[in-house]
């Protein structure tokens, strides 16, 4: 086996750094917008209003039952045919909405069964102190699940990370676009994949690291 | 109070509008996979290659602002049909299915498909050698419909890709691979892999741009077009030809 091409690399790390910022801006957003979709869709599952339950459950099963990359596909090239002013949607915009559309319905599950495991018993003793029911959402049960939920929900952010390579299908040059470009153009394909996997691996060691705080200051209630 | 009025209103009116018709200044948008050395490919994050200056060439002479979008090589015509972009700059063979879809310059590249291996293969000397063989193409390229038309396509196994179709084959997971003859040489020449060139190229291709076939698309290729022949007539084309594959691909070869 040849050796590794190791200016070539060190080369290269400066490029695809340059495409972090775009990266974590794409999976920040559409945490942002999954997270505040997710919990209107965990509450609403919980409450089961009725009419509005069939509408989330068929809009968690779609989005859950698809694979990202048709999703991504269908909002891009394929909604465009159907309604023409969509062809104005960009594709970071694009991505940025099939990573929350489908992002949101992974998330609602983990954040309703979060709400759930918190034991009913506490709602109605908080009410038995007085509470109302909104109150004792915001102050006894809410909590309690944003612990649970918590490592779930950083997995998931990882996990979008991640899935925003997928961006470059749509024609939005990222990380792995990035790398993937070099590589067709100085044929050292280890080299610079080896390099993109690494700042992947790095930026997610980072957010583990972050989970960990998270964690600990979620908990600083149970710390003993 | 109104003549206040009715003046921010103009101003602001004003404002908007001037950048809004700056912005109508002719812009092409040009798609293309930027991974197709060495007609379109990326080194050290700067679009470069043959397609990249024949466009910005044809800017130069029609007074268009080229603006380069790259994207998978499968979702380019996706793109242009759906008016993402305007054309499609990366070696697209005019194709009588393509030519009923798009309306086409002329031709920029006369080329010829070619099938290639790893290195020391020599049980593969062209395409009638391609029976009973696993052959990469990449996806939605014209290279995957000229060996599906084979007489003898039933018995080669066609594997689309998305990318690095070179690189499978000199991993030998595919027998070869089928791509136009000079990128395929220059591939050869420049890159570490180790490749060969299975015989003589078998089929002429003829490269050119296509846009949508609307009034709109119609309008902005013939203006592009006349830009080609000016580049032709004046020495450009085969100029640019020549700094990237030392010979000049966009006529006819004599041989």
């Amino acid at each position: 086996m040849p050796g590794l091409d190791i200016g070539y690399m060190v080369g290269l790390v400066p490029v695809i750094l340059g495409y972090v910022p775009l990266t974590l801006a794409m999976a920040s957003a559409a945490m942002v917008f999954a997270l505040v979709l997710a919990s209107l869709l965990a509450v609403e599952r919980v409450a089961r209003v009725p009419l509005l339950d069939r509408l989330v459950v068929l809009f968690i099963s779609f989005f859950r039952g698809t694979p990202l990359l048709v999703q991504l596909f269908l909002f891009y090239y394929g909604l465009p045919q159907v309604l023409p002013v969509l062809t104005r949607i960009d594709g970071v915009t694009a991505a940025i909405l099939g990573l929350t559309l489908h992002f949101a319905a992974y998330m609602a599950e983990s954040i309703r069964a979060a709400i759930v495991s918190v034991d009913r018993s506490q709602m109605e003793a908080a009410q038995s102190v007085g509470m109302t029911q909104r109150q004792a959402m915001q102050r006894i049960i809410l909590p309690q699940a944003a612990r649970v939920a918590a490592p779930t929900l950083v997995n998931y952010f990882i996990d979008m990370l991640k899935a925003t390579s997928l961006a470059f299908t749509l024609g939005v040059t990222e990380m792995m676009g990035a790398a993937q470009k070099e590589a067709a153009g100085s044929f050292l394909y280890f080299e610079a994949f080896l390099v993109v996997a690494m700042i992947y691996w790095i930026m997610v060691e980072v957010l583990s690291n972050g989970q960990k705080a998270l964690e600990t200051y979620l908990d600083r209630a149970y710390a003993r | 109070m109104t003549n206040i009025l009715r003046a921010a209103i103009l101003a602001g009116i004003v404002a908007i509008s001037a950048p809004a018709v700056e912005a109508e200044e002719a812009v092409l948008s040009v798609g293309m996979s930027g991974g197709y050395f060495p007609f379109t490919f990326v080194r050290q994050d700067v679009l470069q290659g043959f397609e990249v200056d024949v466009m910005n060439a044809v800017g130069e002479v029609a007074d268009l602002e080229i603006q380069f979008e790259t994207m998978t090589f499968s979702g380019l015509v996706g793109a242009l049909d759906a008016g993402r972009i305007d054309t499609i700059a990366n070696q697209i063979t005019i194709t009588p299915e393509r030519e009923a879809k798009f309306a086409f310059t002329q031709p920029y590249v006369i080329d010829g498909a070619q099938v290639v291996t790893r290195r020391g293969n020599d049980a593969i000397a062209g395409v009638d050698d391609l029976r009973g063989k696993i052959v990469a193409v990449n996806l939605g390229s014209n290279f995957e419909q000229l060996l599906r038309d084979l007489p003898f396509a039933d018995e080669v196994e066609i594997r689309t890709y998305e990318s690095n179709i070179e690189q499978d084959t000199a991993l030998g997971r595919v027998d070869a691979f089928v791509m136009d003859r000079v990128s395929s040489a220059q591939v050869i020449e420049q890159s570490p892999l180790p490749l060969q060139l299975a015989g003589p190229p078998f089929s002429e291709i003829r490269n050119a741009l296509p846009f949508r076939d609307d009034k709109e698309g119609r309008a902005l290729r013939d203006k592009v077009d006349a830009a080609l022949t000016t580049l032709r007539e004046n020495g450009t084309l085969s100029e640019i030809s020549k700094k990237w594959f030392g010979s000049d691909i966009t006529k006819p070869s004599a041989e």
